[in-house]
């Protein structure tokens, strides 16, 4: 244990006491930041489950007044824009923020500006994007955007008039900002994990999260290129009149959608694999054994990645790309079951021979297992061309990915939320609660998803407003509104839960759980400085190794001892002055430049009816970019 | 014990659900489903589906079975065995690779089997449908035929269909499910999709849709296929390959096609053909078929004085009408000099339609008049002006000071009404 001053009381939640309003706008701590993106995406979160609720409304009988077709499509769009790129990706980005400096040993991120920076693009982004549905303006063409539709021939102006319709410039332009806020975010956790593990942390005793986070990374930085290009595309024909999509110019509508998925595909990844490093935390910890399997976990993680990019058009199967493009981007397609199904099993096999504890968080995760592999099957289902082309655009491929997205990625965010409160608030979440949020969700979800298998494969197309009765569909659609209207239920109860816990949960020590990794070692919440004295690793398992030298819980034979006295929890807390360890200073000059981007943004969007204000505003944003970076990037970091 | 009793009652609630689902399953009818073996095209879809549904069933049981086995068979129970520290196992791990890629490989072999047969060249003979997408309605033409109609598609039983998918603005999809799979409208591309309604079926009705998402109406973009036996198509055939057989202005010299390109291309049984042609009959549909007669309800907030339609006349509806309300600028009439406009669906034997506007709502006078009226307050973002005198146009947000009163509407109706 370091030598440690005089505590002072002030210092209980392990910083320089601070607070207030500004303490977070100019906040440079990682954890800090990985709060603010797990209360904003959670608020996303809630805006698409209403966005969710409302279509469900609306779909519950046929013929429905609830919303106009306008409204609908609108809420869609929303739905599945929120959720991919407000709530769900974010919701990740949380626990990368929180987490992976935390597991690897270190102080902060590698930018612990542009990570403030990465968090205020992706807020103002996102308001970008979601404002407009309060003025009837939301983006309506779908979270795919498809082209020729999303073109100014068909969206560009209220269709028989010359009135302006921006619905989807607020698209095009909030999609590149988010990309903007991502790819920093992503170039600084690469940066981290390489530079920055706690000595003896080699790469293959990192902890699962953050190598599955790792490989998402670079999923991101690869992936959001294409899609940036797509967008920089669609923006000029939008604003500038190009002809990029616009098919009266003859142009190929397919460019757009072989651009969006090679893109979209690997994006399923980025949104599974943070859950699924989650659930690898979660699983062995409450199963009181090591992972097993670790180094397949690790390289089927990455191979799932690698993959992922080569099957972006089995989205297209109904295009008419040929019989050898099908052939071959349904046999890619159906190589990714493979790595994807040793996951499966070596969780299974984690339990097996354990002795496992039903806390809220292990629920969490053997559901994601459970409800993951329905996905994965009906995946398998649609990588068989012939079969999609009865299956894609109906509510068949709506339930597939809602199993894979709420059943695999929300299940595994849900158990990481419960597994980590207690270290990010220094208090447990209320376990009886938590026991009847899980259920509740657990049975709502079947209840909505299930159902749309049959509607699906009985006729229905999906992004439908309404349908006719007779169909077959009836009972299925009315199922499926009851599982929604449950799944608010038990999101109600998990909100009281989260907000109540966070002053009157239990306390928590700073290992409640009696885990392994690392971020378990020090206080929670833990200290703005997180390690006192930088830990030398010597095992996968560090706390188990501590613990009891002998269960050898790394099995690479070659293991050394963690140094005890690195991991042992301090007993009191202190200031990081105290301590001598340099922090960064709280600056809000990365929210300065990221207004900047918005703004300029913003002004873009004018452009299209007012030329010189849009002009203007456009300036005065690239200025306010160009003057925040200057200023931050002169100034020192600590 | 509250706990406990959530804890039962959970797992039990699913149960319900689940048989629930599978009762339901058995005691319904289902007029769309995939499952089925009406042409050639689904016989194959629905073989390899078979496949898949057996393989992906024994995976889910043993993933399944396997899970529940292990957490309750590991739980930590007092006096339960310790956790032992296991790290994994080579050849476990090479065993549940090796089987899944081995069950991938049985499925792979008939995919790309299936592929490539359903995605060869139609066979020769094939009877060539053009269809042609517009935001939110259907254009069937049959090029060898001479037919242009819209929504509604005969089909004879037995000889293949193959289509050529066009659209003349964004993408759509075009999908029958009760036929076998989509096949997307690509803009300035010509995409191909071809099947065989089996010889065996009887005169029978199919709804189609649009499955890709393609504006404000896309769910509103629907047609209906008739598959009927071959001299019933004939007749049809004929009949809308002729001008329109009411006509206020004297009927053209020469038929717009020739009769005797109609009979040369397929006919084997000759059929007389009845002056009014075939038309999948009415009764039939709303006793066998109920599921394809549209159900929309006329939104709130428009009226129509019925009564007027009986006095509808159509020789004013066709001179009068037709030009006052603008109908010529988008709708062409087979034999009318100057309907030849392609921007909205051919109206020549409207009449023999059972619906109108993407088969939206059911095709008889009093909605029709209703369409005419307002079209855009019946479907959401319809390019289709709105022509009634004193209408709200939800769209330019404007009040209608010109355009057809009640009387003249009517008027226009019995016209159409008259274009069997």
């Amino acid at each position: 244990m370091a030598t440690l001053a005089t505590p002072t009381p002030a210092a209980v939640a392990g910083s320089d006491a601070k607070s207030g309003l500004w303490s977070w706008l100019a906040t440079t701590d990682h954890k800090r930041i990985g709060t603010l993106y797990l209360w904003t995406a959670l608020a996303f979160f809630l805006i698409g489950g209403l966005e969710a609720v409302m279509i469900r409304t609306q779909l519950a009988r046929p013929n429905m007044g609830f919303v106009s077709a306008e409204t609908y499509n609108q809420l869609f769009t929303m739905h599945g824009t929120t959720m991919v790129f407000l709530a769900v990706m974010p919701l990740s980005a949380a626990f990368f923020n929180f987490l992976i400096p935390l597991q690897i040993g270190a102080r902060d991120v590698a930018f612990p500006r542009l990570n403030a920076f990465s968090y205020w693009v992706y807020l103002f982004g996102g308001i970008l994007i979601t404002l407009p549905i309060l003025f009837q303006a939301a983006p309506d063409g779908g979270w795919f955007g498809y082209a020729p539709l999303s073109t100014p021939a068909y969206s560009g102006v209220a269709p028989g008039s010359s009135e302006l319709k921006m619905n989807m410039d607020f698209w095009v332009a909030g999609l590149q900002v988010l990309g903007v806020s991502s790819l920093a975010a992503a170039f600084n956790f690469i940066t981290t994990i390489i530079n920055m593990r706690a000595p003896g942390m080699t790469l293959m005793r990192m902890p699962m999260f953050t190598w599955m986070s790792f490989v998402v990374q670079f999923l991101l930085i690869l992936a959001f290129p294409p899609i940036t290009v797509a967008l920089v595309f669609l923006m000029m024909d939008r604003v500038f009149g190009t002809t990029f999509y616009q098919v009266a110019a003859g142009a190929d509508p397919l460019l757009w959608q072989h651009l969006f998925w090679v893109f979209g595909h690997p994006e399923v990844y980025i949104l599974i694999l943070p859950a699924f490093g989650l659930v690898s935390e979660v699983l062995p910890t409450f199963s009181k054994k090591p992972l097993f399997g670790y180094n397949v976990m690790v390289y089927s993680g990455i191979m799932i990645g690698f993959l992922g990019f080569g099957v972006w058009a089995h989205h297209m199967f109904s295009v008419g790309m040929g019989a050898v493009a099908d052939s071959i981007f349904s046999l890619m397609t159906m190589l990714i079951a493979i790595p994807t199904g040793v996951k499966i099993f070596n969780w299974i096999a984690t339990m097996w021979s354990g002795e496992i504890r039903f806390t809220v968080p292990m629920k969490f995760a053997i559901a994601l297992i459970a409800m993951f592999t329905i996905g994965g099957i009906s995946g398998v289902m649609h990588s068989s061309p012939p079969a999609d082309l009865q299956q894609t655009d109906t509510y068949f491929v709506v339930a597939h990915f809602h199993y894979v997205l709420f059943g695999g990625s929300i299940m595994g965010i849900f158990a990481g939320i419960y597994f980590y409160y207690p270290k990010i608030t220094g208090r447990f979440l209320d376990e009886r609660l938590g026991n009847v949020h899980f259920w509740l969700n657990f049975i709502g979800m079947n209840l909505t998803f299930f159902p749309m298998h049959f509607s699906g494969l009985l006729g229905m197309p999906r992004r439908i407003y309404t349908y006719d009765a007779g169909q077959g569909w009836d009972l299925f659609n009315l199922m499926a509104t009851y599982g929604t209207y449950l799944l608010v239920v038990a999101t109600a109860v998990f909100v009281w839960n989260f907000v109540r816990s966070r002053t009157r949960g239990a306390v928590a020590g700073g290992d409640p759980w009696q885990a392994a990794t690392l971020e378990w070692s020090i206080p929670s919440p833990p200290p703005e400085y997180n390690f006192a004295k930088i830990p030398t690793i010597g095992s996968r398992y560090p706390l188990w190794d501590l613990k009891d030298p002998s269960w050898n819980a790394d099995p690479s034979g070659h293991a050394v001892p963690s140094d005890p006295s690195d991991l042992q929890e301090e007993t009191a807390s202190h200031t990081a002055k105290a301590l001598g360890i340099p922090m960064p200073y709280p600056t809000a000059k990365p929210l300065f430049t990221a207004i900047g981007l918005v703004v300029m943004f913003g002004g873009l969007l004018l452009f299209r009816d007012h030329h010189a204000v849009g002009l203007t505003i456009l300036l005065t944003g690239a200025a306010m970019l160009i003057g925040g970076l200057y200023a931050w990037l002169t100034s020192p970091l600590e | 014990m509250p706990k406990l009793r959530l804890r039962q009652a959970a797992p039990v609630a699913l149960v319900a659900m689940l048989l629930l689902t599978l009762s339901a399953c058995g005691l319904t009818e289902y007029p769309n489903t995939t499952f089925h073996q009406n042409t050639e095209f689904n016989t194959a879809v629905d073989a390899l589906f078979d496949r898949l549904v057996f393989w992906g069933t024994i995976v889910f049981v043993v993933v399944e079975v396997a899970l529940v086995v292990t957490i309750i068979k590991f739980r930590k129970r007092p006096g339960g065995p310790a956790a032992k520290p296991i790290h994994g196992n080579a050849a476990l791990e090479i065993t549940w690779t090796v089987i899944p890629a081995l069950i991938l490989v049985l499925i792979a072999i008939p995919t790309v089997k299936t592929i490539f047969e359903t995605q060869a060249e139609a066979p020769a003979g094939a009877l060539k449908v053009e269809v042609i997408g517009h935001q939110w309605w259907w254009e069937f033409r049959y090029p060898e035929l001479g037919i242009v109609t819209a929504n509604e598609l005969y089909l004879p039983v037995g000889r293949t269909a193959a289509f050529e998918l066009k659209t003349k603005d964004v993408l759509h999809s075009f999908w029958i499910p009760q036929m076998g799979g989509k096949r997307d409208l690509i803009t300035n591309k010509t995409n191909h999709l071809w099947f065989t309604p089996d010889a065996d079926l009887p005169s029978s009705a199919w709804n189609g849709f649009c499955a890709e998402y393609c504006g404000s109406s896309h769910a509103n973009m629907k047609f209906r296929l008739f598959t009927v036996q071959p001299a019933e198509f004939e007749a049809w055939a004929r009949h809308q390959a002729s001008p329109a057989v009411f006509s206020a202005t004297p009927a053209p010299a020469t038929p717009v096609v020739p009769a005797a390109q109609v009979t040369s291309t397929d006919s084997t049984a000759p059929v007389a053909a009845p002056s009014t042609g075939y038309m999948f009959p009415k009764d039939r549909l709303a006793a066998e078929f109920p599921h394809v007669i549209p159900q929309t309800p006329i939104p709130a907030g428009i009226t129509f004085d019925d009564a007027l339609l009986a006095g509808g006349d159509p020789v004013k509806g066709a001179t009068e009408g037709f030009l006052l309300g603008g109908c010529i600028g988008c709708h062409a009439i087979g034999g009318v000099p100057g309907a030849v406009s392609e921007i909205g669906p051919n109206l020549t034997h409207l009449a023999s339609r059972h619906t109108i506007a993407g088969g939206l709502y059911v095709n008889d006078a009093p909605t029709l008049a209703r369409w005419i009226k307002n079209a855009r307050h019946l479907k959401p973002g319809s390019i289709m002006n709105t022509i009634g005198k004193g209408e709200y146009d939800p769209i330019l947000k404007t009040t209608n000071t010109m355009g057809l009163d009640d009387r003249q509407i009517a008027d226009v109706v019995a016209y159409l009404m008259a274009l069997k």
